[in-house]
């Protein structure tokens, strides 16, 4: 077990538990990485369904993932920030890499219809009350501006130039909402 | 150049020239590190707000391949080095109060997150099925399996979910376990175990990740089932959208 207070920016019990149970994992530990799975393999799959969507997709890219968590874990380093924010990061680069992948005109209709339907129509029943409305009120605090870009390039999975075609921005302005908002939204989640 | 930690931190960077350019600007820039490091964070965090349950079969079959994964090496061997000395005198009495204070919070802690998370599934279970039975597209059918007993569906394809409970199916063969699946057109997707227990009527499953096309599969697969049917299926149930 680390000691309290270890690391920056780590908030709550849940956080250091995860680290506890990563650092097991990196010992080639499997029951801490079944224990691991209970507690990401929500929040991991819903992130990787709103960005991806299809369901039969969503969860082969979770599964290579969690191997890939398994895999690296080795490699993770408590100094550069939370387990959480860790496997997080992977769920969403690789979430992004396999829409990116796709063909342009499915990426064409993929866009359209993000744009079509209400952000949590699919998810809406099952999401993480707390943390959502948390997250909720923070997002009313920013500009609806630095609303829509981050939520286009975070849960779509776009490029800031695909976001700047999308809400017909310039370049500039964009890479200055998405950053802004960003630090708004550190700010009031009280991320450290 | 700064400005872009923002777009780095949510992976909006798809120009890998400009990703590799800001990937050094960001080893020489402590300050951008930093600001990169808690914007992070946070948008780990917005993920969160996003979660729903994992589909039911991925976490066997996750857990069956990284039984058969090689981990990486470990980078850290500096660690190595850093290993405390062990004390020469025996700890005061105030730091061993303190850690077993420490322990006994973090274990409180972690009781607390339990019963916290296990209230959260059966709400979220409750949604989710509320969620079927409400859609404005569900449908309810009913099917006679062949090993007997009585298969009853209700299914959305606007929820991408389905419920299933069984009446007087026959308890399965010892070793065994009844392995729900999802057949569709080009793919069999595992959708759960049946809990055993009850066999006059089964609790009712939910299986998500349901697409048009599929038909919903009962077979008889040995204890912990298999990613695969192995024997010919006692129900395939079409699902007409």
């Amino acid at each position: 077990m680390r000691p309290a207070g270890a690391g920056p920016g780590l908030p709550a019990g849940r956080d250091r538990d995860l680290d506890g149970l990563l650092s097991r994992v990196a010992r080639g530990d499997e029951s801490a990485f079944a224990a691991l799975y209970d507690q990401i393999s929500g929040p991991m799959y819903g992130l990787i369904r709103r960005v991806v969507r299809d369901p039969a997709q969503s969860e082969e890219v979770a599964q290579e993932v969690l191997v890939e968590v398994w895999r690296a874990a080795t490699r993770f380093d408590p100094a550069k920030g939370s387990a959480v924010t860790w496997v997080m990061t992977i769920a969403h680069r690789r979430a992004v890499d396999r829409v990116r992948s796709a063909t342009a005109a499915v990426e064409r209709e993929r866009r359209t219809s993000l744009l079509l339907t209400p952000t949590d129509e699919v998810a809406d029943a099952v999401e993480a009350a707390l943390e959502r409305e948390r997250v909720r009120r923070c997002l009313e605090g920013l500009t609806d501006l630095q609303r829509e870009s981050i939520t286009l390039a975070y849960y779509g999975g776009h490029s800031y130039r695909e976001v700047a075609g999308l809400l017909g921005i310039t370049l500039g302005t964009i890479k200055t909402r998405i950053r802004d908002g960003l630090i708004r939204l550190r700010d009031c989640m009280g991320v450290t | 150049m700064h400005v872009l930690t923002g777009a780095y931190a949510v992976d909006a960077i798809d120009d890998q020239a400009e990703l590799r350019r800001f990937e050094r600007h960001l080893r020489r820039c402590q300050q951008c590190a930093g600001e990169v490091r808690g914007m992070t964070e946070t948008a780990a965090r917005f993920g969160f707000a996003a979660s729903q349950p994992a589909p039911p079969g991925l976490r066997d079959r996750v857990l069956e391949s990284v039984a058969k994964t090689r981990q990486l090496p470990s980078a850290a061997n500096r660690h190595r080095a850093r290993r405390p000395a062990r004390p020469s005198q025996m700890p005061r009495l105030g730091w061993v109060v303190a850690a077993v204070s420490l322990v006994l919070i973090f274990v409180l802690q972690i009781a607390l997150l339990r019963a916290h998370d296990q209230l959260n599934q059966v709400r979220s279970r409750q949604a989710a099925l509320t969620a079927v039975l409400a859609a404005p597209d569900a449908r309810a059918v009913t099917a006679p399996t062949s090993a007997g007993g009585q298969a009853t569906v209700v299914y959305s394809l606007r929820r991408h979910s389905l419920i299933v409970t069984l009446a007087q199916l026959p308890s399965p063969p010892a070793g065994k376990v009844y392995e729900l699946w999802l057949l569709g057109p080009h793919q069999v997707r595992p959708a759960g175990l049946l809990p055993a227990g009850n066999r006059s009527r089964s609790a009712p499953v939910l299986v998500p990740g349901l697409i048009s096309g599929d038909q919903l599969g009962l077979t008889v697969e040995p204890a912990g089932g298999t990613s695969r049917p192995t024997t010919t299926p006692i129900l395939v149930l079409p699902l007409r959208g």
